[in-house]
């Protein structure tokens, strides 16, 4: 048999032969007239189709979708586009298929029939599938990776934490020692022993806050406002000087107005920004701290001599387990800065740093409240 | 007269049903939790796994508005989500209206609900092929004014739009139900309306619910489909006016 030639003009051809399907419904849902490119592309024969309903030629998820969906959008908003639905064919494979779908209503509203026109959407489908199941994969690798970090990092705090009893019996034999301590030999072993421990003490302080920081705890605060904050300040500084000996700090304090902070947490910042300004500063320059309240801010800045940090480094300070080259006695975790610059942040304030060849600054800046 | 709807779309199911009782009823409608204008917020995913958890918002609407012996309409799931809340507070409903009710949708030994497990395993994976326009940005827009007709375009859909997440949790609660066993309980009244082709709820089903609850009577409508509420007003509202 052969196909009449098609005409532009030709509607009934176009019906027909439209590179799309067509469907029309009655009200009650059954199959009024379908077009040949439908029954093309699904094997079934008019006869088949016409008299069933549109449903019966859907699988089972298409069919309970299309009544819980797509008849009651169909009848309160008229019409509903591009949902995907999976068609049966004759030789019972599945027809992906994306389309779209109208009511036809009388001047009263009343419907008169439904029309669907739909594509073949095998490809889309199928690229669908697969974006949802790297989302998936995506999902699960996610979640696992999440479950590790946060093992390491509660191992961290319980490593953290129980470093610190056997730090403190070191502690307590060195103070022992101390005591029967008789040559200047024996005196320094012992001192050396201390700043040790206190240094090592410290240490153990940032891998805690680091790791209670990521654990969600975050820096707690115990704030007061109405005890005296340079005390604090000073005692961490003389500590300092004892530490290390032969360097030279220079302190200036001008606190005329109450701090509304957590002296503690002032002091561990104070003495992480002086300890990196040791560490790293020229050991011939002196270390510059200054502390004030002026104009409803306290402020606190260390300086150092000695080589400006690269501009690239500079960026990077403040993350976790950054470090600088540092001579090896003073090599440390890379979080005291990081450390520092928390404590700021839950103080509503800031730590900034500014390096040239002059001279390395850090500031802290909160306000007094 | 409470008005719940089903699995799919949200309260303007009743839209044709309702307003012919709003003359001599007080009439109350609702989105469940998750689906329409309700406050995605209030969505607990351990609440509503089971159609109790639903049935306890039933509840709590009606101990708010004191209602007494009220006539509860229920499309769908929300039939068998009226008869646990009927359960849970005695008094509260004095009649039941059950719109294409199942009590399981899965096949069990002799009992035919209509559907296998694996059919409704490929539902659930079907809905995911669906969003209706679903994006996480618009959400909030569509949700939190499903009534402002200057949201134009991104109104399409609205009605039965709901987080995929939320559309396949309650179609899982939904057709993994099982409430063969709360029929006998219902100690009201009830109506049900029965498609005369429902796919969802064939009229072996809603023979069964029919037979389940003591004081109940089934009429069959002639409308087909699994929504009556909108297909066939006319035909619901003539059915309930007779019983209530």
């Amino acid at each position: 048999m052969h196909e009449p030639t098609p005409r532009i003009d030709d509607f009934q051809d176009m019906f027909e032969n439209s590179p799309c399907g067509y469907i029309t419904l009655q009200t009650n849902g059954r199959i009024a007239r379908v077009n040949k490119t439908l029954l093309g592309w699904t094997g079934h024969s008019a006869d088949d189709m016409v008299g069933k309903r549109f449903s019966d030629f859907v699988n089972i998820a298409g069919r309970i979708y299309y009544e819980t969906h797509i008849a009651p959008l169909l009848r309160m908003q008229g019409f509903f586009n591009e949902f995907a639905i999976e068609m049966v064919t004759a030789a019972g494979e599945p027809l992906q298929m994306i389309c779209n779908a109208s009511e036809g209503r009388d001047a009263a509203g009343k419907p008169l029939f439904t029309r669907l026109a739909l594509l073949k959407a095998t490809d889309r489908r199928r690229y669908e599938q697969e974006l949802l199941a790297a989302r998936e994969a995506a999902k699960t690798s996610l979640a696992s990776e999440r479950e590790t970090s946060e093992l390491r990092e509660q191992f961290i705090a319980v490593l953290g934490h129980d470093l610190r009893n056997p730090l403190a019996s070191i502690s307590a034999g060195a103070r022992i020692l101390g005591r029967d301590a008789q040559t200047e030999k024996q005196h320094q072993v012992v001192a050396m022993l201390q700043t040790t421990v206190m240094r090592m003490a410290e240490l153990i302080d940032n891998v805690l806050d680091f790791a209670r920081g990521r654990l969600g705890g975050g820096i707690t605060l115990d704030r007061n406002a109405s005890r005296p904050l340079e005390p604090v300040l000073h005692q961490i500084i003389d500590e300092l000087r004892l530490s290390s000996p032969g360097r030279q700090i220079e302190a200036e304090y001008a606190i005329d107005s109450p701090v509304d902070c957590d002296r503690t947490r002032i002091g561990q910042l104070a003495s992480n920004l002086v300890g990196n300004a040791l560490s790293h500063g020229a050991s011939n320059l002196p270390v510059r701290v200054s502390a004030e309240t002026k104009d409803g801010l306290f402020r606190l800045s260390v300086a150092n001599g000695g080589e400006p940090i690269p501009e690239a480094a500079l960026e990077k300070l403040f993350e976790p387990f950054f470090r600088g080259e540092v001579r090896a006695s003073r090599q440390g975790l890379g979080l005291g800065l990081h450390i520092a610059s928390q404590i700021a942040k839950a103080h509503d304030g800031v730590l900034t740093v500014t390096s040239t060849a002059e001279e390395t600054r850090f500031t802290f800046v909160m306000p007094l409240r | 007269m409470v008005f719940a709807h089903g699995f799919g779309c949200d309260q303007n199911m009743w839209r044709f049903v309702e307003p012919a009782f709003e003359g001599e009823f007080r009439t109350v409608l609702f989105d469940h939790v998750g689906a329409g204008g309700s406050d995605l917020k209030a969505y607990d995913r351990t609440k509503y796994s089971t159609l109790a958890g639903y049935a306890d918002d039933v509840v709590e609407i009606g101990r708010e508005l004191g209602l007494q012996d009220a006539v509860f309409v229920g499309h769908s799931v929300s039939s068998m989500i009226g008869a646990l809340a009927a359960q849970k507070s005695p008094g509260m409903f004095g009649r039941l209206v059950m719109v294409g009710p199942s009590a399981r949708y899965i096949d069990d030994g002799d009992y035919v609900g209509g559907f296998s497990e694996k059919q409704i395993e490929e539902l659930l994976q079907f809905l995911e092929a669906n969003h209706m326009g679903w994006s996480a940005q618009m959400a909030p827009a569509i949700m939190g004014n499903p009534d402002r007709p200057e949201l134009g375009e991104e109104l399409t859909n609205s009605f039965c739009r709901t987080d995929p997440e939320i559309a396949k949790a309650f179609a899982r609660v939904t057709f993994t139900s099982d409430n063969r066993a709360d029929l006998a309980k219902v100690d009201i009244p009830t109506l049900i309306l029965q498609c005369s082709e429902d796919i969802i709820a064939s009229r072996e089903v809603g023979e069964f619910v029919h037979r389940g609850i003591p004081n109940s009577e089934m009429v069959i409508l002639e409308a087909t489909g699994h929504c009556p509420n909108l297909s066939a007003p006319d035909e619901v509202i003539a059915a309930m006016r007779t019983f209530v």
